[in-house]
């Protein structure tokens, strides 16, 4: 089963696969040493910011500005950090954290030392791209589509290769190491384009958040929402502080570009508490999800519960139907598991690894195992439930399928031996009763050959109508070469009771729908005939709103038998097999009355 | 009498191409398919086209088509449709507009060479030639305060002798009486059916019964 996004398998809520899969992410996950290093790395490099900004002297709000800093770079390491832990084998945790980190170097300009000096200027319009990135690479930590990945290359060549162009044209003041010529107007230029080119980047990175949101063709999972608004917002605000910087001036000259960056610092920092909120929902969401689950299952409407548990709207169950090898959906019908970047499969097995049911979700789901396994955990024997649900609707599928065909084929084999008798034995015996008759002519004075002559042509006359009787039995020619109505008024007139016969039938139907409609009445007439004592019979059939019904009624003695081997039962099989249905009213002594309803378009 | 034979079976084709020659028909086209029945009526003008009523390609109603696209398209032409079976709804579309020079009679009336060729002679001269099965189904149809009740024995015998297409010389020949004889029932069903005067042509007549079972 090929999907895009890597497949997951899930165990069934069995003590030891559980314990599994807590061990093996045990052993994926970071060493809890390190993680605990990188946390200490960060708060130092918060504390070396504001030592940084207080040795400066030339910083401005010097606590505005190291609070809004270190907001950023404290709540992009601290949430990439929860995100490592949780999710080892996501790059989406080191991402935040390395963005965290580079917005912390950025600070280093503050630094009066060259090289400190140096590093800063030439990062400090990294840190906004690395923000771009991590929000395109939200949830598994990877650019999956081509556009993304452009968007975020395109981002950082213009902040570091086009960056040190600017250095080398001395756009950075003293102390720039990389320093080659002194050209302030050119520098200048060069970091209009740069700011102009990411605000651009990130306007695009917007884009493409909007469409991941609105896209088409599914509603997205509640929680995403607030997240992914959260990231947009940041990027505007980016783009928004870079187009004033170019075309207003420096916040550090206008102070209303100054409030524009404060309110873009803080926003940027509001994304990682975005996302902390998501996980920390989720997780608090795993008990009451596990409780509707248990009610909503309880109700036999598994899928709305695993919805509403998953908070995921488009949330579709696969079940895995052995007989056939693959997934069908809760009717049985076969379907395939998507491919969509968009759409992640999990897959839900037992303990020995044979299947039970696919759950097809949104991809951000990926981000809350915890929830994942415990609500599939949870609904477990739903699902097997419903699994057996679904298998046994797919074998009844199978069933009338293989019905339908075999009536199908009946049809076709006694259609193609009434053919061989009509085109073969009836014509023969027809041309050679012709030709006694000419014998005969021709012999007219012999009184003795005349009389032999005659006996053998109504011999032969005899076995004509026998053999006629029998390949009308056989396959009623009349239906598929003229049509039921024709058909039934032979039917009527040949009928050994008065038939009142109303057909209101708009020109030809289908074939074995006509065929199957004729077996009925003749089947009737014939049993009214036989038993029903009746004097009189009415047929009437009709095509309305996409059904054929036939209704033949007598004013007999009733009481029909309707066990398996009469015939009613077998026109109930050929009534049935073309999804239609069939039913017989016949009281001791009321009358009997057949109704046929077959569908037909 | 120029005749076009559409039979696809080559025994049966070839037997009545004889039949109708030795009666004294001249055979002037035999084919096996709708289409070139129609070509041929249309190049050779016969006055009667005996048709096989499942034709080539499909064998279900294509000779019956053309049959009935003969009969509109030229009325001068007698159509005799051969078939296997017989259905009284067909015998009700071949007889729904006019009943002049129209036949349909089970196949089996072959063997009988005399009464085919009477037959297929009546047809193409503008009478009819309905198969006694047909005709008694026509009858049979009729039920409660008939008039049809109110015919004897003989009158019901000669109605249905009518109804196949006969003259009144074919009818008295039939029950062994006179023609003078015939006559006389004649009459005598024409009252009891409210059909009004019998005298004239006796494939008017004819046509009267029939539009009379027919209703």
């Amino acid at each position: 089963m090929a999907t895009a996004e890597p497949s997951r398998a899930i165990g069934l809520p069995s003590r030891a696969a559980w314990h599994r899969f807590r061990s093996l992410a045990a052993l994926l996950a970071p060493k809890p040493a390190v993680l605990a290093a990188i946390a200490v790395a960060g708060v130092a490099a918060a504390a070396t910011t504001l030592v940084l900004a207080l040795m400066n002297g030339e910083v401005d709000h010097v606590a505005i500005r190291v609070f809004l800093n270190d907001w950023i770079t404290l709540n992009y390491i601290g949430a990439g950090l929860i995100a490592w832990w949780r999710r080892p084998d996501s790059r989406f945790g080191p991402l935040m954290v390395a963005a965290g980190f580079v917005n912390f170097l950025a600070t280093l300009d503050w630094a009066s030392a060259a090289v400190p000096y140096t590093i800063g200027v030439a990062l400090d319009l990294l840190a906004p791209v690395l923000f771009l990135h991590v929000f395109l690479a939200y949830p598994s930590g990877r650019l999956s589509r081509r556009l993304e990945r452009i968007v975020v290359a395109g981002a950082y060549v213009a902040a570091v290769g086009v960056g040190l162009v600017r250095m080398m044209l001395g756009g950075a003041g003293p102390g720039n190491l990389i320093e080659i010529a002194s050209k302030p107007q050119a520098a200048l230029a060069v970091r209009n384009v740069q700011l102009i080119g990411i605000s651009a980047f990130c306007l695009a990175g917007i884009g493409v958040l909007a469409a991941r949101r609105w896209g088409p063709g599914r509603p997205p999972r509640r929680p995403l929402g607030l997240l992914v608004d959260s990231f947009g917002l940041a990027l505007l605000m980016i783009a928004a502080l870079f187009l004033c910087i170019v075309f207003v001036g420096s916040p550090d000259e206008v102070p209303a570009i100054e409030a524009v960056r404060r309110t873009a610092f803080f926003v940027v920092g509001l994304a990682p508490i975005a996302f902390l909120i998501g996980l920390l929902q989720s997780r608090l969401a795993v008990g009451p999800a596990i409780v509707s689950l248990g009610t909503g299952a309880a109700r036999g409407n598994v899928l709305a519960a695993l919805r509403t548990a998953l908070r995921d709207p488009s949330l579709e169950v696969a079940y895995w139907v052995p007989e056939y090898e693959r997934y069908a959906d809760r009717d049985g019908r076969a379907i395939e598991l998507p491919t969509s970047p968009a759409r992640t499969t999990t897959l839900i097995d037992r303990e020995d690894g044979t299947h039970v049911a696919a759950l097809v979700h949104d991809s951000s789901l990926r981000d809350e195992p915890a929830l994942l396994e415990a609500v599939t955990a949870a609904g477990g024997f739903a699902l097997e439930n419903e699994r057996l649900h679904a298998e046994l609707r797919a074998r009844l599928e199978e069933l009338k399928g293989s019905r339908a065909r075999i009536i199908e084929a009946t049809q076709a084999e006694r259609q193609r031996l009434e053919r061989d008798l009509h085109d073969g034995a009836q014509q023969r015996l027809v041309a050679l009763s012709l030709e006694l008759g000419l014998l005969e002519e021709r012999f007219a004075g012999d009184a003795a050959a005349t009389a032999a002559l005659e006996q053998t042509r109504r011999e032969i006359t005899e076995s004509l109508r026998e053999l006629r009787e029998l390949a009308q039995g056989i396959h009623p020619a009349v239906v598929t070469g003229h049509g039921l109505a024709v058909a039934l008024k032979t039917l009527a007139a040949r009928a050994r009771v008065p038939v009142r016969l109303t057909v209101g039938l708009d020109g030809r139907l289908p074939e074995r729908q006509e065929v199957a409609a004729y077996y009925v009445v003749a089947e009737c007439l014939t049993n009214t005939a036989k038993y029903a004592r009746a004097s009189s019979a009415a047929v009437e059939v009709r095509h309305a709103e996409g059904r054929l019904v036939v209704e033949v009624v007598d004013d007999g003695v009733g009481g029909a038998d309707t066990r398996v081997g009469s015939g009613l039962r077998g026109l109930a099989d050929r009534v049935e097999a073309l999804g239609g249905r069939l039913r017989v009213w016949s009281p001791v002594g009321g009358g009997t009355r057949v109704r046929a309803e077959i569908p037909c378009a | 009498v120029r005749v076009v034979v559409a039979e696809d079976g080559v025994l049966l084709r070839e037997g009545l191409t004889r039949l109708l020659s030795e009666a004294g028909f001249e055979v002037v086209g035999q084919c096996t398919t709708a289409e070139e029945l129609l070509l041929k009526v249309r190049s050779y003008s016969p006055n009667v086209a005996i048709v096989d009523i499942r034709l080539p390609p499909t064998h279900k109603d294509e000779g019956f088509r053309a049959a009935q696209e003969i009969r509109s398209r030229y009325p001068a032409v007698g159509v005799l449709v051969l078939s296997q079976y017989l259905e009284l709804g067909l015998a009700e579309e071949l007889l729904a507009d006019s009943a002049e020079g129209v036949g349909y009679l089970l196949k089996d009336r072959v063997s009988d060479v005399k009464e085919f060729a009477a037959a297929v002679r009546r047809v193409a001269e503008g009478g009819s030639a309905l198969d006694p099965t047909i005709v008694s189904q026509l009858l049979g149809r009729r039920r409660g305060d008939d008039p049809l009740a109110k015919l004897t024995p003989r009158e019901r015998e000669v109605l249905e002798l009518m109804a196949e297409g006969r003259s009144n010389q074919g009818i008295a020949d039939r029950l062994v009486v006179t023609e003078r004889a015939v006559q006389k029932h004649i009459t005598s069903i024409f009252e009891k059916l409210g059909l009004g005067a019998s005298s004239g042509e006796d494939h008017r007549r004819v046509l009267a019964v029939l539009a009379f079972l027919g209703s």
